[in-house]
This record gives structure tokens, sequence and C-alpha cells, in this order.
């Protein structure tokens, strides 16, 4: 009884000292947890590509140089007896005039989009008004929420790149049931046009995606593809989608890595602030100390008494620190938070259950150097030093 | 209750700060009675409290002989010491060093821990001790609800409830002004008298040393001077 109020109210000495000590604990934990949870979001949105059966072909020496049209025809004329759906896609990226975020916007061959990526336009009506409408765009539904946009909007896009003209589109679907939140598709016969109409060369595509009959299909056409434009002016580079996203990925964010980088440093940061807070508690309490060990307790309690502390406090505020996010991102409106690529965030309980371990380490390493002392400490040094 | 007898024979314990040795204690020889106050006084730096935490077993000496009732100190381990203090010996010192989290009563529990004993007889024990040391009516408070003298009065308090054989203070009224500092020299008198507890206790102020039965001096490590005091006849060897 009397130990566990000793140990108790030891916490509590230096309110402020904690709740600092806490916060410099706390919010690491909280980056560790969303950084798992962003990288198993790009796992899921990985994992959802190779499903897909689609390759990605691009330029074999990088992704900007463009590929001539006309490859389409040729992929799907390489064996008729393995049938290949081929859609061309022209990057224009794109900004809403007067917005800073830039968007990510493909124009795509109008006639193979639905089949090439049949998890859009599934509603009946919105594939007809794709296939009538010239200036059809699909939104991804959390670029749409962003500005509003719902389906029927009359929307301007800047494009960033040829023909740079600001053009009308029309919202023809919001693409609600995708894993992908942000890219919108719009046609690429309109963009032609456009591309045209400002004097830029045509019949260039950035990139195509090939959706195969079967994973037979997706493993001949992987190396076919490639072999038969070897020779040429521009060869080609295909990968399955999964290979592509996270080439993709790495080159736009290197997310996974960064985010490893970025929690590693600041669980170094709450080790060194926990330590310190401890450092400065033993020091505050040496001559209590010295006097408990004068009263014949041995080290036991001195080193209960250290460890325990900063236990509590690091496991408290890991705890914290973790559930926080996993209530938000599970229980109120921020579970309908998008970032790019990802869905939405899933703080799942097995990682807050792994991130207070790690806020049980950092207790355990914090306090390593004050109990290291405390097992030294002699109280005749003690009480002669603060003489 | 018990009390003990303090023998200590030719003791030594030098420091050694870089080159320059420092005689703490340089050969000193005492004996101090069974139930017997004394007091020890002597300049600054005089080994007074070297002499008071090997008596305690704070501390080890470089040579010589410690006894301190049946037990001999100087071949104990530090193990051994640790565990011998728990039970034979009450330190009072200067700055109180009660735990400031605690209550008095908590405070004056925390030495009980070491023992086997079950809780009702731990607060009655506690319970004792504050009355003797007159707090009862402060069980409750925390150090830093109570004065510098109610603090000492804790800490005795905590010094005398395991029952120790021997209570060592260090300047107990070093910190208190001078009428609390006569309550708590009254208070270690009381304790003497009334319990037998041999009292060793260091202090710079005559009017303090005045309540021992015996008055010893320091010098540079030697006992220089060793007087009987008249005014307090040794009354305390008949106590038992
Ligand atoms: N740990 C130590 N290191 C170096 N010198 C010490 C140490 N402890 C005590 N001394 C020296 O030993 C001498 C006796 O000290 P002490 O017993 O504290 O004297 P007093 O209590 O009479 O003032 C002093 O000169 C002091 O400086
Ligand atoms: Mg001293």
């Amino acid at each position: 009884m009397l130990i566990l109020s000793y140990l108790h109210r030891n916490i509590w000495r230096n309110p402020l000292r904690v709740l600092m000590t806490g916060l410099a604990v706390g919010l690491p934990i909280t980056i560790f947890v969303l950084s798992v949870a962003v990288v198993d979001g790009i796992n899921r949105f990985l994992d959802n590509s190779a499903r897909q059966l689609r390759l990605a072909i691009t330029h074999k020496s990088s992704i900007v140089y463009p590929l001539p049209a006309g490859y389409r025809g040729k992929i799907e004329a390489l064996d008729h007896s393995r049938p290949i759906t081929v859609c061309a896609m022209r990057w224009i990226g794109g900004k809403v005039e007067d917005k800073p975020q830039p968007l990510s916007t493909l124009a795509a061959d109008p006639d193979t989009f639905p089949a090439t990526f049949p998890e859009y336009l599934t509603d009946p009506a919105e594939r007809a008004a794709w296939e009538r409408d010239r200036q059809a765009i699909v939104v991804g539904r959390g670029t749409a929420a962003q500005f509003g946009w719902r389906v029927g909007d009359r929307i301007t896009i800047r494009a960033s790149v040829p023909p740079y003209s600001a053009i009308p589109f029309h919202v023809v679907s919001t693409a609600q049931d995708v894993v992908d939140p942000v890219t919108l598709f719009c046609r690429g016969d309109y963009l032609e046009e456009e591309i045209k109409r400002q004097g830029y060369p045509e019949g260039l595509v950035s990139f195509f995606f090939a959706k195969c009959r079967s994973s037979d299909d997706l493993e001949f056409y992987r190396t076919a593809i490639d072999a038969h434009f070897a020779n040429t002016p521009d060869p080609t580079l295909t990968q399955d989608e999964k290979a592509f996203m996270s080439q993709f990925i790495a080159q736009q964010f290197d997310l996974p890595r960064n985010l490893t980088i970025l929690s590693a440093l600041t669980v170094v940061v709450a080790i060194i602030a926990a330590a310190n807070t401890m450092s400065m508690n033993f020091r505050d309490r040496l001559a209590e100390y010295a006097a408990l060990k004068a009263l014949g307790f041995g080290r036991a309690l001195v080193f209960a008494l250290i460890q325990f502390e900063s236990l509590a406090i690091c496991v408290s505020a890991g705890a914290l620190g973790a559930l926080g996010p996993w209530y938000a991102f599970t229980y109120t409106p921020l579970r309908r938070f998008t970032v790019p690529l990802i869905q939405s965030l899933d703080v799942r309980l097995a990682v807050c259950a792994q991130a207070v371990g790690i806020a049980a380490a950092v207790g355990l390493i914090a306090a390593a150097w004050p109990v290291w002392l405390a097992a030294r400490l002699r109280p005749v040094v003690a009480f002669r030093a603060l003489e | 209750m018990s009390a003990a007898d303090i023998e200590l024979v030719d003791l030594h314990k030098h420091y050694r700060k870089g080159r320059i040795d420092i005689p703490a204690l340089d050969g000193l020889s005492l004996t101090i009675d069974a139930g017997s106050f004394v007091a020890i006084m002597g300049p600054s730096g005089s080994g007074k409290s070297t002499l008071l935490h090997l008596i305690g077993g704070l501390d080890s000496a470089d040579s010589g002989i410690i006894r301190v009732g049946e037990y001999r100190l100087d071949r104990m381990s530090e193990r051994q010491l640790t565990a011998w203090r728990s039970r034979h010996v009450g330190f009072i010192f200067q700055m109180y060093h009660l735990v400031p989290v605690l209550t008095a009563a908590q405070n004056v529990e925390l030495p009980l821990l070491l023992f086997r004993m079950p809780a009702r007889e731990r607060r009655k024990r506690v319970a004792t001790a504050l009355e003797v040391v007159g707090l009862a009516d402060r069980m409750d408070h925390r150090p830093n609800q109570l004065s510098g003298g109610q603090e000492q009065r804790v800490a005795i308090a905590r010094a005398i409830v395991t029952d120790p054989d021997v209570i060592l203070a260090d300047e107990p009224t070093g910190d208190l002004d001078a009428r609390t500092s006569q309550e708590i020299l009254q208070l270690l008198s009381l304790l003497n008298a009334e319990f037998g507890k041999t009292i060793v206790m260091v202090t710079h102020d005559p009017r303090a040393a005045a309540f021992g039965q015996r008055i010893l001096h320091l010098d540079k490590g030697v006992l220089d001077r060793d007087e009987r005091n008249p005014a307090r006849p040794a009354a305390a060897a008949h106590a038992h």
C-alpha cells in the first residue's frame, strides 16, 4: 500500500515536467502509428493493383519520355489468340485556376478505358455519359470532395504540360468505389483535339495500360511487348501494375522509407527527452534516495521507484499517443480523410499495441542511466555533496 | 527496548584528493557506554561526520575495529551493513531528508517495510512513535505542511520506530532556531532517559552539546578532549 502510493505520487511530483515528457513520448508514438497506417494503405493499394492483371508500358529510358500512340494497334496485334485491351494515357497533371493543389489528371482512350479499368464507371448511366460526352471527366472521390464537385458539374482544369490551356470538362463520375481517391480521367480524343488546336505535336502518349485476360497472358505480354519494340527508336519497359505503381510511389514520395526514418528519429527524440527527465528527477531527489539507502533500503526500492516512474510515464503517454489516432480514424469524421493513393487511414489496434511496446522500451532505456547511478549511489557521498 | 555500547579501536580513514592525502580519522580509539548520550564537538573538518558514518555502518574504515553491540562492522560487507542499519541504527540528519510526497505517518512507516510485520502492528508502531515526538495530530500532513522543528520530529519518529540500539544525529539542530532546537534536544534527552537509547550527536553548538552526558572534542581526526558533563549525570546505565 505504502509503496504503491509512494510510486504513484512520485510520478506527479513535477506535473509540468511529466506533461512535457508525456508529449515528447506520446507524439513520436502518434507519428509511428500514423506512419504505419500510411504504409499499410500504400501496400493495400499495391495489392489491389496486383489483382487487376494490368500491365503498364512506359518508355524504356524513362517514364517522362513519350511513346507513339500507334503502339496500341501493334500491341493488340501481337497475338490474336491472346486478346488484350490497351488504353493509352496522356499525363496532363493540371490545376484548378487560383487553387494551389496540383491534380493528377490522365487522358485515357475513351473506347478502351472502361474495359481496362472495370472498377470505374460501373454505373451504366455514368458509362453512357463517358461514351457520349467528349468533355467527360471521372474525378477521384477524394479530389471531388476536396473541391466540392458533383456529377454534372462543369469544371475547368489548366493543363500543366502541353497544351497548357484551360480545358472545360463535365464531371460524369466521382468514382466512389475505387481504391485510388485522387486521380482524374478525361478522354484522350478530346485532349488530342485541344493539343492540335494549340499547335503541339500530336500522337504521343505518356504510357499504356493493358488489361490481360489471365495471368498466363500477363506473363506472356510482360516480355513479348518489350521484345517487339526492342530495336525501335522507342523501346518499351513493361511492368505489372504493382511494380509500376511502387516505382511510381517511390519516385513521387519515397514514402515508406521516409516514414520509417521519420518514426525512428522521433523515437530517438522520445528516448532523449524521457532520459533527460529521469536524470533530472534523479538529481533532484538525490538526498531522498540517499536517505532511503541510509535507512537500510537496498537498491531494489530506488530501482523500482525510478523504473516504475519512467515506465508509467512512457507507457501512459504511448497508449494515449497510439489510441488517439486509432480513435480519431475509427470513430470521427477523420476516418474519411484521404492521402494520395490511399483510400483512408486504417489505424490497427495491433499496431497500437506494438507502439505501446515501443513506448515501454523507451521507458526502460530512459531509466537506464539513473538506475545505474542509483546502484552506485553512496549515502555518504551524496550527503557530503549536499553540504 | 535495547541499547548497544560502542567500541572503536585505532580507526583510520583517509581520503585522497588528487595527490593530497586527507586523514579524516587518524588512529581514533573510543568507547561509548550503552544507553549514554554523547555529544561530539570539534572544528569543521575534524572528522565528526566521518566518525558518525562509520559508527552507523554507512562507510567503512581503512583500518581499525568498529564494534556496535555484538556486531563487528569492520568485518561486514556492504550488503550486510545495509541490512544491519535497517535494524540497529536510527539516523537523524540536519536536513531531515523526509520523503516529500509521503505523509508524516507514511514517512515514519517507511523503515518498517524492511521488517516482516503485519500492517496492524506497523500502524501501531507508527502511532506510538509519532506520539512520543508529540505529532500524533499531524499524522496526515505532508512535510511541506510542517515547520522545520516538526519535520525533524517526524525524522526522529522515523529513526526510533524500528526500535534501534543506537541513534546517530549529525547536527540535528543545525537548521533550527534556538527555541525549536531546545525542544528537539529535550526530545533526544527523553529518548535517552525514558527508552535508554544510546545517542551519539554531532554538533558545533555548545548549548546543544550541553545536553550530552559526555562531550567529546575531535581535532584533526583524533580525540582531543573527553569531558563528563556534570550537569547531566549518566543515569542511563542504570535504566535497564
Ligand atoms: N569523500 C571525501 N573526499 C575527500 N575528502 C573528504 C571526503 N569526506 C570527508 N573528507 C575530508 O575529511 C575531513 C573530515 O570530514 P568530516 O568528517 O566531514 O568533518 P566534520 O564533519 O567534522 O566537518 C575533511 O577535511 C573533509 O574535507
Ligand atoms: Mg560534518
